[in-house]
C-alpha cells in the first residue's frame, strides 16, 4: 500500500500508457481487436480506484503539495520530474479518472473500425491529461500539455465525422501555436530565475514561485506582461476564451463521442487550470491589470456562446457552443479574484465536466441509433425512449443550473463572487463588477432558453419521423454508465461542502497572491474605500 | 621565428593517433574501392566493409572522449575538442544510416555499389576533417573532399535526367559557393596573417585592415550559408534534393549540412569571438551575430512557408531541411553570444545535438520515402501515401514518429533538440535573438501543417486503389527501427548524450540525485 501511495501519481500517469501498449501487444499476438475495450475498461477503472487513494491524505498546507515526487529528468538542463497534488488539482485528477471509464463505455459499440488504435489513443490521452494536472515542473508540464494533442488529433481525424480532417488539423494547429509561445516564456523564465538567484536556472514551479514570493525574483513590468501573455494565450486557446474559440465547435462536433466527452470534460480544463496555476501565481500584477480584458471576453463568450447555440440546427454543435458559454463562466469566476468566485470557478470546471460530458454521451446515444445530428430529424423521442428522455432532461437541468443540481452551485458562487469583486473599476455612476455579474446572469437565462428549446424540439410532441418510431430505449450498459454521472450531479448539487473544503486553502493562497501581492494590496484598499463611498 | 619554424620542421607535431578515426574512414573507402575492382558485384561485402570502417572509427572517437584534451594537434591544424568529437560521431551515424537505408535502392536500380560506398566514405572523411579542422585550409580541404564526393553521389542515377540535373546544379552552384568561401578565407588571412583559427581569434582586434576582415567574414557567411542552405542561399536545395535518389537526398540533407555547421560554428564562434574591450573585434562580432540572426529569421520563415506549398514529399522535406538549418542557427548565434566558455560549449553541444537528432530523424524518413517511392522515386507525392496508415502500421507509425520529431513534439528527440537550441539564444536576452526564437516557434507552428499533412493522408484518408505494403529488407528495417528507437529514446533519456557533447560532468550533488 505504501508503494502505491508513495508513487501514486506516477502510477496514475503510467498505468494507462502500459494499458495502451498492452492493447497493441494483444492485437499483435492474437490478431483480434475484439477485447481491447475490456483492457481499456479494466485499466481506466483500475486507475480510478487507485486515484481514490488521494483521499487518504488530508488537504496540504498552503503552498504545499501531497504525494510529491521529485527526481531529476534531464539534469543537464535542470529539469525534474516533479509531481504533486494540491487543492487545485485534486478534483481535476479525480474528474479525469472518473470520466475515462465512462468514455470507454460510451465507445463500446460506437467504434467499429480500428478498435485497438482507438482504445490505445484513449489510454495515452489519459496519461497525458493526468500528467498535465499533477506536474510541477514547467518543461514537463509543457511536455504533457503538448503530448495530449497527438492522441486527440488522431481520435478526431480517424474516427470523427464528415469534416474530421479539417477539424483535427485546426484543433492541432490552434493549440500548438499558443503553446509554442509558452515554451519560449518557460525557457525565458528559466534564465530570469538563474539571473535572480545568481546560479543555475530552474523549471520548478515551487522554486520559481518561492523566489518570486521572497522578492528575490522581480519581473519588470514589460517582461512580466510579455511572459503573462505568452502563458495566457496558450491557455486561452485551450479554454477556449472568445475570440480564439473557433476550433472548439469543429473539434467537438466532428470528434467521436468519446473524444467529445474527453475534450469537453477534461481537455478544456487544462486551460483554466493552467491560468490559475501558472498565470495567477507567477504574474499576479499582470493578472490584475488584464482582468478587465478577460472578464469582458468571458462575458462576451457567455452571451455569444449562448446566442450561437440557440440557432444551431446541429444537436452536437449546439452542445459544443454551450461549452463556450460555460467555460466563460469559469473564466469570469477566476478573474473576479474573490475567494467565492474562484471556488465557484473550480467547482464549475467539475460541473461542466460532468454535465457537458453527460450531454455529449447522450447525444452520442442518439447518433448511434439514427446516424444524424440534425435536430429537425428528431422529435417526440420521449414517447419512444422514455428513459433516455428522463436522463437527458435531468442532465439538461444540471447544465442550466437548477438548484439542487451541481450547475447551480457553481454559477451561484461565480456570480456572488463577481458581485463582491473589486477588480473592475468602481465609479460614482456604475460598479462594473455588478455589470459583469448581471451580464453573466443573462447568460444563465439564455442557457435555459436554448437547452429547454432543444429538449422541446427533440423529445416532446409527436414523433415526426417514421424512422424514430422504432428506436430502442437505452440498454443496461448505457443506463449503467449514466448513473455515476447522475449521482455526481445530485451529490455535487446538494452537498458541495467536501468539494469546496478540498480546494479552499489552494484558492485562498492564489487569491492572496493576486490581491495582496506588492501592487495588489494598494490597489485593493483603494478600491475598497471607493466601493464603500459609493454605498 | 626561424627557430620556431625549424623546430616545427625537425620534430613535426604529427601525432597520427589524433586523426586515427578519420584515417580509418579514408582507408575503409580505399579498401572498398580496391575490393570492388577485384571482386565486382559483391554488394553485401562492400557494404559490410564500409560499415566496419564506420563502426571502428566511431569506436575510436568514443574512446578518445576520455582523453584530457590537448586542445589541438598537428601544429594546431587539427582541433581536438568536444566540437570535433561530437560532430564526428554525428557524421559516422549519418554514414551508417545511409549505408543501411540505401541497400534496397542499390539493389533495384543496379547502382555501382563499390563506387557508391567508397564515395560515401570519402564524403564522410571530408566531413570529419571539416569538424576537426582548426585551420581554414584544413576546413576548406575537408569541405571540397566531401563536396566533390557528394556531387557525384547526387548523379549516381545516371539514366535519370532529374538526377543529372541535380548533380550538375549542385556542382555548379557548390563550386561557386566554395569560391566565395575561399576568397573570404584569403581575405581573413590577409587581415590577420594567419589561417589558424585560435590565432585569428587572438589577432582579430589588431587586424591590419579591419574592413578586410569584415568583407572576408561576410564572404565566408555566403559560402557556409550556401552549404547549410540558409536563405537566401538556399535556392539550389529543392531541385537538388528532389532529383537525387532518396537515400542520397537523406544523406545530403543531414551530412554535408551538419559538417558545414561544424566548421561554420568553429570559424565564427571560436574564430571571431567577442573580446572584452576590443573595438574592432566588437564590431566584427556584432556584425556577424546580427547578420546570422537575420538570415536565420528569413530562413525559418521562408523554409516553412515554402514547405507548405509542396505536393512532393521529397521536396517538402527539402524545404523543411532549410527551416531546420534556421533552427540550428538559433543555437549557433546563441553560442556566439555566450558569456563564459562553459556556456559556449553547452550551446555548441546543443547545435550538435540538434543536428544529430535532425539527421537521424531525417534519414529515417528518407529511408521510408525511398522504400515507398519504388524505382526512381516515382511514388513520392502526398497522394501516394493516401490511406496506407492502417495497411502498413509499423512503417506509418515510424514515419509519424519522424514527422512529430521534426515538428518538435514532446516525447520525441526533436523536442529536446529545439529546447536545447532555443536556450542559449534566450539566455543572452538580446532583443534580436528573442525575436529569432519567437520566429522559430512561429515557424514550428507553421510546420505543424505540412508535417501533420503526411499523418493526415496516411491515417485519415482512404485509399482508392489497391496497395500492397512493400517487403522491407532487413537492412532497411534495422535503419528505420534504429532511428525510431533513437528518436524516442533521446526524447526521454537525453541527459547522457547532452553531457557528453557538452563535456560537462555532473556536479557531485547531481550525481547523487541521479542515483
Amino acid at each position: 500500500m505504501d508503494l502505491i501511495a508513495n508513487n501514486l501519481l506516477t502510477i496514475l500517469i503510467l498505468l494507462p500508457t502500459i494499458g495502451a501498449i498492452g492493447a497493441i501487444a494483444y492485437q499483435a499476438v492474437t490478431r483480434s481487436d475484439e477485447h481491447q475495450k475490456w483492457i481499456a475498461l479494466f485499466v481506466t477503472v483500475l486507475n480510478f480506484l487507485i486515484s481514490l487513494v488521494l483521499f487518504t491524505r488530508g488537504v496540504p498546507a498552503v503552498g504545499g503539495f501531497e504525494f510529491e515526487q521529485n527526481v531529476p529528468w534531464i539534469s543537464a538542463i535542470h529539469t525534474n520530474y516533479h509531481v504533486g497534488v494540491d487543492g487545485l488539482s485534486f478534483w481535476l485528477v479525480l474528474l479525469t479518472t472518473f470520466i475515462m471509464p465512462l468514455s470507454v463505455l460510451c465507445a463500446w459499440t460506437a467504434v467499429e473500425k480500428k478498435k485497438t488504435a482507438f482504445f490505445a489513443f484513449l489510454l495515452l490521452l489519459e496519461s497525458a491529461m493526468l500528467g498535465v494536472f499533477v506536474t510541477l515542473d514547467l518543461l514537463v508540464f509543457y511536455l504533457f500539455f503538448e503530448a495530449s494533442l497527438v492522441p486527440m488529433f488522431f481520435l478526431i481525424g480517424v474516427w470523427g465525422g464528415k469534416n474530421r480532417i479539417y477539424a483535427a488539423v485546426k484543433f492541432f494547429i490552434f493549440t500548438a501555436v499558443g503553446s509554442l509561445l509558452m515554451l519560449v516564456a518557460i525557457i525565458a523564465l528559466y534564465y530570469i530565475y538563474a539571473g535572480a538567484v545568481n546560479g543555475a536556472g530552474s523549471f520548478d514551479f515551487v522554486e520559481i514561485l518561492a523566489a518570486m514570493q521572497s522578492g528575490k525574483l522581480i519581473l519588470g513590468p514589460q517582461v512580466g506582461m510579455l511572459l503573462f501573455l505568452a502563458f495566457a494565450l496558450s491557455f486561452a486557446i485551450k479554454v477556449p476564451i472568445f475570440p480564439v474559440h473557433t476550433w472548439l465547435p469543429d473539434a467537438h462536433t466532428e470528434a467521436p463521442t468519446a473524444g467529445s466527452v474527453i475534450l469537453a470534460a477534461i481537455l478544456l480544463k487544462m486551460g483554466t487550470y493552467g491560468l490559475m496555476r501558472f498565470n495567477f501565481a507567477f504574474f499576479p500584477d499582470q493578472a490584475r491589470e488584464t482582468a478587465w480584458i478577460f472578464i469582458t471576453l468571458a462575458v462576451i463568450g457567455i452571451i455569444y456562446g449562448a446566442l450561437v447555440a440557440m440557432v444551431q440546427p446541429d444537436w452536437k454543435r449546439l452542445i459544443a457552443y454551450t461549452s463556450v458559454a460555460h467555460m466563460g463562466f469559469v473564466v469570469l469566476g477566476m478573474f473576479s479574484f474573490t475567494e467565492l468566485g474562484m471556488q465557484g470557478a473550480v467547482y464549475q470546471m467539475l460541473n461542466h465536466g460532468v454535465s457537458t460530458g453527460a450531454l455529449f454521451i447522450l447525444v452520442g446515444f442518439a447518433y448511434e441509433r439514427r446516424h444524424t445530428r440534425e435536430i429537425s430529424e428528431y422529435g417526440g423521442l420521449a414517447n419512444v425512449m422514455p428513459n433516455y428522455a428522463a436522463i437527458f432532461i435531468i442532465t439538461t437541468m444540471s447544465s442550466i443550473g437548477l438548484p439542487f443540481l451541481n450547475g447551480f452551485v457553481g454559477e451561484f458562487l461565480i456570480m456572488v463572487g463577481m458581485f463582491k469583486s473589486t477588480i473592475l473599476n468602481v465609479t460614482a455612476s456604475a460598479n462594473w463588477n455588478y455589470v459583469a455579474a448581471m451580464a453573466a446572469g443573462i447568460g444563465v437565462i439564455l442557457a435555459a432558453v436554448y437547452l429547454l428549446w432543444l429538449v422541446q424540439r427533440v423529445f416532446f410532441g409527436k414523433v415526426t419521423h417514421a424512422e424514430n418510431k422504432k428506436l430502442k430505449d437505452l440498454n443496461a450498459r448505457e443506463i449503467g454508465l449514466m448513473i455515476p454521472l447522475l449521482i455526481a450531479m445530485v451529490v455535487m448539487g446538494v452537498y458541495p461542502r467536501p468539494f469546496l473544503e478540498r480546494t479552499d486553502s489552494a484558492i485562498k493562497s492564489i487569491e492572496a497572491r493576486v490581491m495582496r501581492s506588492a501592487g495588489g494590496a494598494v490597489a485593493k484598499t483603494e478600491l475598497d474605500t471607493k466601493a464603500l463611498e459609493n454605498r | 621565428m626561424s627557430n620556431f619554424l625549424l623546430a616545427q620542421l625537425t620534430t613535426p607535431n604529427a601525432d597520427v593517433t589524433v586523426i586515427l578515426p578519420e584515417i580509418v574512414v579514408a582507408v575503409a573507402g580505399i579498401v572498398v574501392m580496391l575490393y570492388d575492382s577485384f571482386f565486382p558485384r559483391q554488394k553485401a561485402v562492400s557494404g559490410a566493409i564500409a560499415m566496419l570502417g564506420v563502426f571502428v572509427s566511431a569506436l575510436l572517437l568514443v574512446l578518445m572522449w576520455g582523453d584530457s584534451f590537448s586542445g589541438s594537434a598537428w601544429s594546431g591544424m587539427i582541433a581536438h575538442d568536444n566540437l570535433r568529437l561530437s560532430f564526428g560521431l554525428v557524421f559516422l551515424m549519418i554514414a551508417a544510416m545511409t549505408i543501411l537505408a540505401s541497400t534496397l535502392w542499390v539493389n533495384i536500380e543496379g547502382v555501382p555499389t563499390g563506387e557508391f560506398h567508397a564515395l560515401l566514405l570519402f564524403a564522410t572523411f571530408g566531413m570529419m576533417m571539416m569538424a576537426a579542422g582548426n585551420d581554414l585550409v584544413v576546413i576548406f580541404l575537408g569541405l571540397e573532399t566531401s563536396s566533390i564526393a557528394t556531387y557525384v553521389m547526387a548523379g549516381l542515377r545516371k539514366g535519370d535526367l532529374r538526377s543529372n540535373e541535380s548533380a550538375l546544379k549542385y556542382f555548379v552552384l557548390g563550386s561557386f559557393a566554395s569560391a566565395f568561401l575561399l576568397y573570404g578565407m584569403a581575405l581573413v588571412y590577409g587581415a590577420t596573417g594567419t589561417t589558424n583559427i585560435p590565432r585569428i581569434a587572438a589577432s582579430v582586434d589588431s587586424a591590419n585592415f579591419p574592413a578586410l576582415l569584415l568583407i572576408g567574414s561576410a564572404m565566408m557567411i555566403v559560402g557556409f550559408g550556401f552549404k547549410v542552405a540558409l536563405a537566401p542561399f538556399h535556392v539550389w536545395t529543392p531541385d537538388v534534393y528532389e532529383g537525387a535518389p532518396a537515400p542520397i537526398t537523406g544523406f545530403m540533407a543531414a551530412g554535408p549540412k551538419a559538417a558545414a555547421f561544424s566548421s561554420f560554428v568553429r570559424v565564427f564562434v571560436l574564430g571571431f569571438p567577442l573580446v572584452a574591450g576590443a573595438q574592432a573585434a566588437g564590431i566584427l562580432h556584432e556584425t556577424w551575430i546580427s547578420l546570422l540572426a537575420v538570415l536565420g529569421i528569413i530562413t525559418i520563415l521562408f523554409g516553412n512557408v515554402a514547405a507548405i506549398l509542396q505536393n512532393n514529399i521529397k521536396r517538402m522535406l527539402a524545404y523543411s531541411s532549410i527551416a531546420h538549418a534556421g533552427y540550428a542557427t538559433v543555437g549557433f548565434v546563441g553560442a556566439g553570444l555566450a558569456k563564459t566558455a562553459a556556456e559556449r560549449n553547452e550551446a555548441i553541444a546543443a547545435v550538435a545535438f540538434y543536428l544529430f537528432v535532425y539527421a537521424i530523424t531525417n534519414l529515417g524518413a528518407f529511408a521510408i520515402v525511398s522504400l515507398l517511392g519504388q524505382r526512381n522515386d516515382r511514388r513520392a507525392d502526398f497522394e501516394d501515401y493516401n490511406g496506407i496508415g492502417f495497411k502498413a502500421p509499423l512503417l506509418s507509425f515510424s514515419l509519424s514518429v519522424f514527422m512529430l520529431s521534426l515538428l518538435g513534439m514532446p516525447l520525441t528527440a526533436g523536442f529536446i533538440g529545439k529546447v536545447l537550441v532555443f536556450r542559449p539564444a534566450l539566455e543572452s536576452g538580446s532583443v534580436l535573438l528573442v525575436t529569432l526564437v519567437v520566429v522559430a516557434v512561429i515557424g514550428s507552428a507553421i510546420s505543424a501543417y505540412y508535417y501533420l499533412r503526411l499523418l493526415v493522408v496516411m491515417f485519415f484518408r482512404e485509399r482508392a486503389v489497391d496497395w500492397v505494403p512493400p517487403k522491407v529488407p532487413s537492412t532497411l528495417t534495422t535503419a528505420i527501427a534504429a532511428a525510431v528507437i533513437a528518436v524516442l529514446y533521446f526524447g526521454l533519456f537525453s541527459n547522457g548524450l547532452i553531457r557528453k557533447f557538452a563535456g560537462t560532468t555532473p556536479k557531485a550533488a547531481e550525481v547523487r540525485a541521479e542515483r
